[in-house]
């Protein structure tokens, strides 16, 4: 072993013995640095569900171009063969038959209904375009060409009115979560960053005498220095172990409320598919937390 | 003898604090390889800031300090640790690491160095041994007596076999019995040639040494004896009156 490699893993044990002597200080950091981990970690992690769930319900989101009983269904197939052109704003067009329509209807709905339908004994639905759009900020303007098109005499109703409210409201809560997750992620980084900072600060301020004894020996700045890294890499490296199991409990419990909510299935599908990458990042913030807080702390207490 | 250097020496050194002007004033003096020096004086006199004047932990105001005819003073920041290993110290507290036993606290001083372990688990017992620490290598400082401690800080101030070995009180919260041990202990170390620089208040203890006597008084020096005896400065406090 090379002089330096030998003086880096010395003062890697330094700092993992110190870690360990200080056993209750330890704890504290660490428990510190894990709730601040939890806390951002489960904020991203339910951001991005509250996302996943309002990109499955405006997935279907759509319009509904319901025609005339007497409109034949080879001009329904023309006029969506018409909309397809339309491929930068229009995604999807969709037939549906009147025999298709009573099938999803009767499907739908409970036994009484269907019975009365049938006493009816004609299909009382009409045909239909689904429409949906590439971009759904895009719909008002859809209804709009369909309202001025060559086939709008065709047209019975167009069903977007209701939907229109829905796909507001959605709008709303999504621009409204997006903007409320981002600024609780941040503040809570920067509490994270605070508390880490400050508890490793008391743990190099219990150690303030030793740093003078250290350099009269003959110890280098950098080698009083770096065990407070590596305490600071233990710390962070604890904590995302603590937390990836914090956040499999929480998985566990909000699992059956996200069931069929987002393309996943449900949270814990979530969580379990992204699990390395979650470990890794989790890794990594809570490392570079405990570093940057510990290379702090030594700048400013520890002036050798 | 004329190509003997001096190991220290002080040329017109003065110390100045914002809040205690002089602490030394315009000294002079040489310390040649070898020597048993006793620094006396009462508290304040300015026997401490010599010593770490010594050490680079403070440097002078005005003057130069050599060491080996080098000048202390211009000794890079980074320098520093490599030329503090010249040098041994011992202190009235002891200065142990709490955490460390007494084995881990004498190779602490060979680690920061890069030696490797084999080195230092063979070194380690053997200087303890020589302090007479030998069955207790695995205590922490807290379950070791005064006495214990200060060997301890004797053991880790020689292990890099130092020229000079810097004793700032080092029996001043000692009893007599262990007070005699680490003398005894220091004188020892100096009968193979190191050179030892102690600093202390124990009238008994040098008029026994009976080597050189420099006496300390507010930033001068008032006396430097080859075969000296503790020095009681005159009182001035009539004078301030």
């Amino acid at each position: 072993m090379s002089n330096k490699t030998l003086k880096l893993w010395r003062t890697f044990k330094e700092g993992w013995q110190n870690f360990r002597r200080n056993g209750w200080l330890s704890f504290a950091t660490v428990s510190i640095l894990t709730l601040s981990l939890f806390i951002v970690s489960l904020s991203v992690l339910l951001g991005v569900t509250t996302s996943l769930i309002l990109d499955t319900m405006r997935e279907k989101v759509s319009v509904n171009v319901s025609f005339n009983p007497d409109v034949t269904e080879e001009r329904i197939l023309e006029i969506q063969k018409e909309l397809s052109k339309y491929g930068k704003e229009i995604a999807s067009v969709q037939y549906v038959s009147r025999e298709r329509a009573l099938e999803d209807f009767l499907a739908k709905n409970n036994p009484v209904i269907a019975q009365a339908i049938e006493e009816i004994g004609e299909n009382p639905l009409l045909a239909s375009l689904n429409i949906k759009a590439v971009n759904p900020e895009d719909y008002p303007l859809i209804v709009e060409q369909l309202q001025k098109s060559t086939f709008q005499n065709d047209i019975s109703r167009i069903n977007y009115e209701e939907n229109k409210r829905i796909f507001e409201r959605l709008e709303r809560i999504n621009e409204a979560t997006r903007k409320s997750g981002i600024a609780i992620g941040f503040s809570f980084i920067f509490i994270a960053i605070l508390i880490t900072f400050n508890t490793i600060r008391i743990t190099i301020y219990s150690h303030r005498q030793e740093f003078e004894i250290m350099r009269l020996v003959g110890a280098s700045n950098l080698y009083v220095r770096t065990p407070f890294i590596f305490e600071g890499i233990l710390y962070g490296l604890s904590a995302a172990i603590v937390t990836i199991f914090l956040l499999f409990g929480i998985a566990y419990y909000i699992s059956p409320l996200t069931q069929g909510a987002i393309p996943q299935g449900n949270f814990m599908n979530l969580y379990l598919q992204n699990f390395g990458f979650i470990l890794l990042g989790l890794i990594l913030l809570g490392m570079g937390l405990g570093v940057v807080s510990s290379a702090i702390a030594i700048r400013r207490y520890l002036k050798v | 003898m004329a190509d003997i250097q001096p190991i220290i020496r002080f040329e017109n050194v003065t110390k100045t604090f914002p809040h205690n002007p002089n602490v030394l004033e315009n000294v002079s003096v040489s310390i040649m390889p070898g020597e048993f020096v006793s620094l006396v004086g009462p508290s304040g006199a300015g026997k401490s800031t010599l010593l770490k004047l010594i050490s680079a932990e403070e440097i002078p105001t005005e003057g130069e300090v050599y060491f080996n005819e080098r000048p202390v003073g211009k000794i890079n920041r980074k320098h520093l640790p490599y030329y503090r290993r010249n040098i041994g110290t011992v202190f009235q507290d002891f200065k142990l690491l709490p955490q460390r036993t007494a084995f881990e606290n004498v190779a602490y001083a060979l680690e920061v160095d890069g030696v490797s372990t084999e080195e230092i688990n063979a070194q380690v017992p053997e200087i303890l041994d020589i302090v007479g620490l030998g069955d207790k290598m695995h205590k922490f400082p807290k379950q070791l007596s005064g006495g214990e401690q200060q060997r301890v800080a004797l053991a880790r101030a020689l292990i890099h076999r130092p020229k000079v070995i810097i004793a700032d009180e080092p029996t001043g919260n000692l009893d007599p019995r262990s007070t005699d041990e680490i003398i005894h202990l220091l004188l020892e170390i100096n009968s193979f040639g190191t050179t030892i620089l102690l600093a202390t208040h124990n009238k008994g203890i040098v008029d026994n040494i009976g080597r050189r006597v420099i006496a300390l008084d507010d930033g001068h020096i008032v006396s430097d004896e080859m075969h000296g005896k503790y020095v009681v400065p005159a009182p001035k406090t009539a004078l301030k009156l």
